[in-house]
């Protein structure tokens, strides 16, 4: 046990020398992630903002058609104005996003009070044109119905009548999980961060000391290499926790400095960033013991961060099937890693509760598997390999 | 004491097994320096490799004080005292830091390892650099600081991987009387080089090996009888047979 003291305080002393190293490794991640968070979440709303409460221009094509409907319009903060002269290209070079067309044959079916037709013109492969297009949608439901009651209270028939059901909705979310739909990838940040974030540490002090030749003199001392190995886990288990902490302690204090907005109510209380450090602890474990396991088999330090970009693709399959096909929280979840991490982490960003048996189930299938590539790594550090660089 | 018999290691390669070392057998007594000589590729390295337990014999077996290394390799290491080939000082640390580090793991209590430690820095001369950080170090005091490293549990038996390598005149001179000292001491002292003129100065039994076996052996008075020449350089060119890879 001392061994692994040793070495973990020799290590993280190592490391700590190196100060720029260490500087970029703690604090880049805590200065971008919640800038980049806050800003992508800002735009979002201030687009969606703009395009509700901003006069919406609308092309109108034969607005002489229809004076009763235009004026409407301009009652609902939509602006008409002249028509291209070539509406579908127009659309289609997205110079504007939607067009309404009041067919000629508007005014007559108008006047035999038979449906009228108006059409409008929008791409649908264009996020940009959802919410216009509902604008003008609305409006002209809401003009259709007006104009019905006012048909059939003229002819004395009850305009309830019309209408055999009325479907209400009440939504249930809470506030706090309408917000976490907003951090759809805050989970993956914090998982690659847990299970990247002291990759660099893990690698030299395998990888790097291999090629440096200084395992060899160690290796060749009394201590058991299990505890060598242990202790340098250690020392970057340790460093990861640390960023960690420096990560969700920038989150809080920039959720809480951006007050209202999309991320207003998210969970940051103490406790919640007390429970996503436990969330995150095994994601560290079994990031540090799966990068020791390779850097003990590979040759050089680049061979090693030749696997960082398929790591890091990891994280991102269980944000990205849900997104595909979402699917209820069942328990075994909460053993399939990385999965278990973005559902636990979901979990408490909503102010959810999980439950005991759930928290065994995610700690006793982390540690697991940390213990099992840990043990593998032991495996790969007797190889008489590994102390031999030259 | 160090005792090898009839070693064996075999590599695998691209372009087939090559047979690092093939049938070596020695014995390095206690108070007597011991000197592998060979080109470079002879097998020295491997063959010390293979006394400090960092790789296992395919063949044969090491007595280093009685103890099988293969068996007791914990009780072996703690008996040893190894300078590697390649020093591997941790640069971030300072020299004193290094020794201190490998005295932790080798067990030691933080008074015993600052007592050897003063000692160590009074016999190989490290006053003025001992609390530097190894960044930056010349050759000779890296060699100093990974011998220091390797000698802070006392060890009875001392294996250095060419120790004068890349070292200056001064320095040479100095760290012969080093050995000198703890041969003196009753230590076995074990050290391999391709230098023939400073194993001929500094050795008592002298062990020629090329292509991974050992030619010879013996004092360099008994290796100028058994090769019939006067002179001593001649002698070794004559048991190696090849002047390829060695140094005057």
């Amino acid at each position: 046990m001392s061994v692994v003291w040793t070495v973990m305080k020799k290590e993280l002393l190592d490391l700590f020398r190196d100060r720029r190293t260490v500087m970029l490794g703690l604090f880049m991640g805590p200065l971008i992630f919640p800038a980049m968070i806050l800003g992508i979440g800002a735009l979002a709303e201030q687009r969606a903002r703009t395009q509700l409460e901003s006069t919406l221009e609308l092309p109108v094509i034969g607005a002489e058609r229809a004076p009763n409907l235009i004026a409407f319009l301009e009652t609902q903060n939509i602006a008409v104005i002249d028509p291209p002269a070539d509406p579908e290209a127009a659309i289609r070079a997205q110079e504007y996003e939607v067009i309404l067309h009041i067919p000629e044959g508007f005014a007559q079916r108008w006047r035999d009070s038979r449906p009228a037709l108006v059409e409008i013109l929008y791409d649908s492969s264009r996020q940009d044109s959802r919410i216009p297009v509902g604008r003008v949608e609305g409006n002209l439901r809401g003009y259709s119905r007006q104009v019905a009651t006012m048909r059939l209270m003229m002819r004395g028939v009850d305009p309830a009548l019309g209408e055999a059901v009325v479907s209400g909705r009440r939504d249930l979310s809470t506030p706090e999980a309408r917000r976490g739909m907003a951090l759809a990838f805050l989970p993956y940040l914090l998982i690659l961060s847990a299970f990247l974030g002291g990759a660099y540490l893990v690698i030299d002090v395998t990888a790097g000391e291999r090629e440096r030749q200084s395992l060899e003199p160690l290796l060749a001392t009394p201590s058991s290499r299990e505890a060598i190995m242990s202790g340098k886990i250690a020392a970057a288990c340790a460093f990861g926790m640390l960023s960690l902490l420096l990560i969700l302690l920038s989150f809080k204090l920039s959720f809480q400095f951006a007050g209202s907005g999309p991320f207003e109510g998210v969970d940051v209380s103490f406790l919640a960033m007390a429970k996503l450090l436990a969330i995150l602890a095994p994601m560290v474990l079994i990031g540090t013991t799966l990068l020791t396991l390779i850097s003990a088999s590979v040759k050089s330090v680049k061979e090693a961060q030749s696997y960082m970009s398929v790591l890091m693709l990891l994280p991102i399959i269980p944000t990205v099937v849900l997104l595909i096909s979402p699917v209820k929280n069942q328990l075994w979840m909460f053993a399939v890693p990385f999965l278990a991490q973005n559902q636990a982490l979901l979990m408490v960003l909503r102010a959810e509760t999980i439950s005991a048996l759930e928290w065994l189930v995610y700690a006793g299938a982390g540690l697991g598997l940390g213990l099992l590539l840990w043990l593998v790594a032991a495996r790969l550090y007797h190889r008489e390999k590994l102390a031999i660089s030259g | 004491m160090i005792k090898v018999e009839n070693l064996h290691k075999t590599f695998k390669t691209k372009s087939g097994p090559v047979r690092a070392v093939d049938g070596a057998s020695f014995e390095a007594r206690d108070g007597r320096i011991t000197g592998l000589l060979g080109p470079n590729g002879a097998g020295k390295t491997t063959t010390l490799r293979m006394l400090y337990t960092l790789m296992r014999p395919d063949q044969g077996r090491v007595l280093v004080d009685g103890l099988d290394v293969e068996q007791d390799a914990a009780r072996v290491r703690r008996a040893l005292g190894v300078l590697p080939d390649a020093r591997g000082v941790y640069k971030r640390l300072t020299a004193r830091e290094n020794i201190a580090y490998f005295g932790r793991l080798h067990g030691l209590d933080e008074g015993e390892i600052s007592q050897r430690t003063e000692r160590l820095v009074q016999a190989l001369g490290m006053e003025d650099f001992i609390d530097r950080q190894a960044e930056g170090f010349s050759q000779g005091q890296r060699t100093k600081t990974a011998i220091a490293r390797a000698l802070v549990h006392d060890p009875k038996n001392v294996i250095l991987d060419e120790p004068t390598n890349g070292l200056d005149v001064m320095t040479t001179r100095g760290l012969r009387e080093f050995l000198q000292a703890l041969k003196a001491q009753g230590r076995c002292v074990i050290l391999s080089s391709h230098i023939m003129q400073e194993v001929g100065l500094l050795c008592d039994h002298i062990v020629i090996i090329a292509k991974g076996k050992v030619t010879a052996q013996g004092s360099a008075d008994e290796l100028r009888r058994i090769s019939g020449e006067e002179n001593l350089e001649d002698a070794f060119v004559k048991l190696i047979g090849s002047e390829e890879g060695l140094a005057a």
